[in-house]
């Protein structure tokens, strides 16, 4: 029984919650209807918070080779990319990936959380190294810290200085450094001063991940991220990615310029110690990159309505977490106004992540909108129309409460 | 800088004074601190809170705790004995 004493307390309060039906992390998509709907309790619903931002979750082209996979080199690889899980598919993509954002090399994992324990876990030697990590990075950054077992220091959430200043008094026994910060960070949608920290990592011999697993596809004039749209592509040490968003998959992986990145192939745990995706993962993954290097028009549309809900809902007068971005987030004061105006707004027909400390940054609740390019002019127009009766109900959302 | 051994009942008292008011505005259910006070269990301050409290603690004496140190304390007091050890090191 012991082990089970410690949750008592969460497990009370999840029970009630679900007992009452208005659980946010045990809501089930009962059918799905298309990219930016389903069915959630019996009703149609806007799909409001995924991470579809460029709506490809049913693009033509990539379920059509993602069938052709299936048939051609069936379901599973029953294997890890150490071992028997390599087929040609997996190869193409780490190059088709690589020339999208103009880097040498590429590796490719089994999700994004798998990506960053490989690099950093296989990167790092915790006898000589350390790893200094932004506040607010996330979770899958710091577990990757606990597994590579280095020192682990965290800086001021995209403050430059307060890296410089961590850098400076790190102790000289350590040979390797490696600095983590994110491209765009998924709660509040901001985005890092990526130019100034690669200055302040190189000045003081670090290495610099970039975590782009929001932002790839949707920053930077061609969809490479918040590192291109800072005009550094080329000078990040190393580039991290999902395909669980833009490319709407499953899947992950670690790009860079330095040859010696393909040695994650044979130090690299997380590489070798659990399965490749699926083929027809890989191929829908790999679709969904092409079509979306070869049509800008759909990151135009996620702009486009991000732009357009950012507007209304500052027209609201709702407290907004940061500028217009994919992610749209209105912060409430405590937990149980956040849970309150999230099942309102689920009730109004739309759904979106609510996010409550310690899951969020600050002290801060927040209700977090994920704009797709898919969201339809109807979309947007229920989306406004729930945003504007809550902003009525709930005082405390707003700037002026 | 200064002469360790004199200095530190005083030194560690500041920290500990310094800990304890950072954690005022977080102690919601007016718990009396002192050094055996758990940080979750009795706090019921979350990590990242911790985290931050450290974060303010480290420019404040400009020094580095890092994330391992803060995930092996429970209570205040290993806390401040954990910065106090630190300081002694880094400065
Ligand atoms: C910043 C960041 N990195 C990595 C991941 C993990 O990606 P995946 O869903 O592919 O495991 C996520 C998503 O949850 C994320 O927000």
């Amino acid at each position: 029984m012991s082990l089970f004493d410690k949750f008592e307390k969460t497990a009370a309060l999840y029970n009630q919650l679900s007992e009452m039906g208005k659980n946010p992390f045990t809501v089930v998509m009962e059918e799905v209807l298309g990219p930016t709907r389903a069915m959630i309790k019996g009703r149609e619903t806007v799909l409001a918070g995924t991470h579809n931002y460029l709506g490809q979750t049913f693009e033509p082209k990539a379920i059509a080779a993602a069938k052709e996979a299936l048939d051609n080199e069936g379901t599973g690889t029953t294997g890890s990319r150490f071992a028997n899980g390599t087929f040609a598919g997996h190869k193409r993509l780490e190059r088709d990936i690589a020339d999208f954002l103009g880097m040498k090399h590429c590796v490719v994992f089994s999700t994004g959380y798998v990506a960053n324990l490989g690099a950093i876990a296989g990167l790092i030697d915790p006898s000589e190294d350390a790893v200094l990590v932004d506040a607010d990075c996330h979770a899958c950054i710091y577990d990757a810290c606990s597994l590579s077992g280095a020192e682990t220091i965290r800086f001021r959430h995209n403050d430059p200085d307060s890296l410089d200043k961590r850098l400076s008094r790190l102790d000289p026994k350590f040979k390797g450094k490696l600095v983590c910060i994110e491209g765009m960070y998924s709660m509040y949608g901001d985005t890092a001063p990526v130019k100034e920290f690669v200055e302040v990592a190189h000045r003081h011999g670090a290495m610099l991940l970039v975590d782009e697993a929001h932002s790839f596809g949707v920053y930077g004039k061609t969809g490479k991220g918040v590192a291109e749209a800072e005009g550094v592509m080329d000078k990040i040490d190393f580039y991290t990615g999902t395909f669980s968003k833009a490319l709407a998959a499953i899947g992950g992986f670690v790009a860079s310029n330095h040859p010696q990145a393909e040695y994650l192939r044979f130090s690299s745990r997380p590489y070798k110690f659990t399965a490749s995706p699926s083929p027809a993962t890989i191929a829908s993954a790999g679709a969904a990159l092409k079509n979306i290097k070869e049509t800008p028009a759909i990151r135009e549309a996620l702009w486009a309505n991000a732009e357009r809900l950012h507007a209304a809902l500052t027209q609201f007068g709702l407290r907004l977490a940061s500028g217009p971005a994919p992610v749209i987030s209105v912060l409430l004061p405590t937990k149980e106004e956040a849970f309150a105006a999230w099942n309102f707004l689920l009730d109004q027909g739309v759904y979106v992540n609510m996010a409550i400390p310690p899951g969020t940054p600050g002290k801060d609740s927040l209700l977090r909108l994920a704009v797709s390019s898919a969201h339809t002019g109807d979309d947007i127009d229920q989306l406004v129309a729930a945003y504007g009766a809550m902003a009525e109900a709930f005082q405390a959302a707003r700037v002026t409460a | 800088m200064t002469a360790q051994q004199p200095g530190v009942q005083a030194d560690d008292d500041l920290v500990y004074r310094r800990i304890c008011t950072l954690l005022e505005p977080l102690n919601q259910k007016g718990v009396k601190l002192h050094r055996d006070i758990d940080l979750v269990a009795d706090l019921e301050v979350d990590s990242v809170s911790v985290l931050d409290i450290v974060m303010d603690i480290e420019d404040y004496y400009d020094i580095s705790i890092p994330v391992n140190t803060i995930s092996e304390t429970k209570t205040i007091g290993q806390l401040v004995d954990a910065i106090h050890a630190i300081k002694g090191q880094q400065s």
